[in-house]
């Protein structure tokens, strides 16, 4: 039986692991604003559960992100639904400077993604997690999750490939550092 | 050349490093939760309204007493369903609401009325000041949703956004109560701006919240009451109550005609008074659920309309960003923490 944990030691494990959750959740949302607010509602999910959990809280904090980010984030209950409404949206900043190279370009296709399909890219690549893994925090089969990122990864080597042609088209590899 | 799954990872890697998470995470989760717990309290009191009309009934049942709780419940559940669904499809529920105290944003207690009316999946919701000036005005029918401020004289019509009535989800326990709001106004909740919480109780929502009701059993007979000379069985909450609840109920009717909800000890304060009618649906009440559009109003984008009434919302944290629901997602809209920023469409996954 798990011992009663302390809001202190909530506010411990987030001063350690909160800005790693942070990165993730902007990664599945697209934007800081998004991804505080995403993480913000996470914590708030696990807080009532905090002085009995028995377990990985970085776990269940990923796991919560992930599903709040694909479907649980609209039935997240009547002042979610209304923060909803008010809640920071995603959007990747623009690169104003022109200074983008390939890396840059694919993370914005990857906030283009469908959202299913770029949490298991950001589960898979961001996190390292295996598909397996993959497939337990998402809820679904490993299959799916090989699926989806292979689905994903394939719109990103076309985007790769057409950018090697235009740089090799405007004479020389610079663009890709 | 890299792998792309290379390039990705450091291109998130990248994307990322700058960020830092925000202090006093757990401290706003600590906040939100206990205003969370409020609100939902005040949410119960469309449990409040269903519970009212079956306690009468089973007060009425005979036998029902003898039967135990469980024969009584199924037995008054039966008699209740039959009373609301009569009033549904056939009334049109419509409410004056008045709510006062917590708002969303951390501000200071405001007062607010409304007046809402719900039939089949359409609703209305037309928020006053405390002078008692229209605000705006917001209504759903026909899969298109409607907004109106007066204050300033524009409207926008958006289809495919806001939600029909027939969208209560099922009570999970006593604890979770169903959602009154959730089958009413989307974009701002009537009587509280900003509070994610309304009183609106069709008949079709409150037959819905029976089962709980009964199973819990919030709700006692406190005694009998006039109110507005009509003579009506008063209910309360039980002692040790989240809230405080109080419900008359209309004679023969089993349709509450008003109700008051207190905040209990230890919560933010909240105090909501509603006055419900049930209206037949002549052609005149039926214009009620329809938004007018005053002359001389502009139409305007739906976001031009929403930031001005969002930006009067009392308090200090206020949304940076506005993400409309749709059927078929988001529609995101930004604006600047200072609001003084031109709206910036944003993408969708």
């Amino acid at each position: 039986m798990a011992a009663d944990r302390s809001t202190a030691e909530l506010e411990r494990f987030l001063a350690e692991r909160a800005d790693h959750l942070l990165r993730t959740a902007v990664l599945l949302t697209g934007s800081k604003e998004a991804g505080e607010d995403l993480l913000q509602t996470a914590v708030e999910r696990l807080l009532p559960r905090w002085r009995r959990f028995d377990g990985d809280p970085e776990g269940y904090l990923r796991r919560t992100l992930c599903n709040l980010a694909t479907d649980g984030y609209r039935r997240a209950g009547v002042w979610r639904q209304k923060e909803r409404l008010l809640r920071t949206a995603a959007r990747p900043s623009p690169d104003a400077t022109g200074d983008v190279d390939l890396r840059d370009a694919l993370v914005r296709l990857l906030l283009q993604l469908p959202v299913r399909q770029r949490a298991v890219l950001v589960l898979r690549y961001w996190e390292q997690l295996t598909d397996a893994e993959t497939a337990a925090i998402l809820g679904c089969a490993e299959g799916t999750v090989k699926s989806a990122g292979s689905r994903g990864l394939a719109r990103m080597r076309e985007l790769a490939a057409d950018w090697n042609g235009t740089a090799a088209m405007c004479g020389g590899e610079g663009r890709q550092s | 050349m890299k792998d792309v799954e290379d390039l990705l990872r450091e291109g998130m890697e990248r994307f990322t490093s700058d960020l830092r998470a925000p202090a006093g995470m757990t401290r706003r989760a600590v906040q939100r939760r206990h205003r969370r717990l409020a609100l939902r309290s005040a949410a119960a009191v469309t449990t409040a309204l269903a519970a009212a009309a079956v306690i009468l009934v089973a007060v009425e049942v005979p036998g029902a007493s003898r039967g135990g709780p469980a024969v009584a419940s199924a037995a008054v559940v039966k008699r209740v369903d039959n009373a609301l669904s009569a009033a549904e499809p056939g009334d049109i529920a419509q409410m004056t609401v008045t709510t006062s105290g917590v708002t969303a944003f951390g501000g200071p207690a405001v007062t607010t009325t409304a007046e809402e009316w719900s039939y089949r999946d359409q609703w209305r919701s037309v928020t006053h000041s405390s002078a008692g000036h229209p605000l705006y005005d917001e209504g759903f029918a026909g899969s298109v949703y409607t907004l109106v401020s007066y204050q300033t004289r524009t409207w926008a019509r958006e289809p495919g956004l806001g939600r029909a009535v027939a969208g209560l989800s099922s009570p999970a326990g006593c604890g979770l109560v169903p959602v009154p709001g959730r089958a009413a106004p989307q974009l701002f909740q009537p009587g509280l701006p900003g509070a994610g919480f309304s009183a609106s109780s069709p008949p079709a929502a409150a037959a819905r919240s029976l089962r709980a009701a009964v199973a819990c059993g919030n709700l006692v007979v406190a005694g009998r009451q006039r109110v507005d000379g009509i003579e009506t069985t008063e209910l309360t909450s039980r002692p040790g109550s989240l809230i405080s609840e109080t419900v008359w109920v209309g004679p023969g009717t089993y349709l509450p005609v008003r109700m008051v909800v207190r905040s209990g000890a230890g919560q933010p304060a909240f105090r909501l008074t509603a006055d419900i009618s049930w209206l037949a649906p002549t052609a005149r009440n039926l214009a009620k659920l329809t938004v007018p559009i005053p002359a001389g109003f502009r139409q305007v984008q739906l976001m031009a309309v929403v930031l001005p009434i969002v930006q009067q919302f009392p308090g200090k944290q206020k949304p940076r960003t506005i993400c409309l629901p749709a059927p078929a997602g988001s529609t995101c809209q930004r604006v600047s923490s200072s609001y003084g920023g031109a709206l910036a469409p944003v993408p969708q996954p």
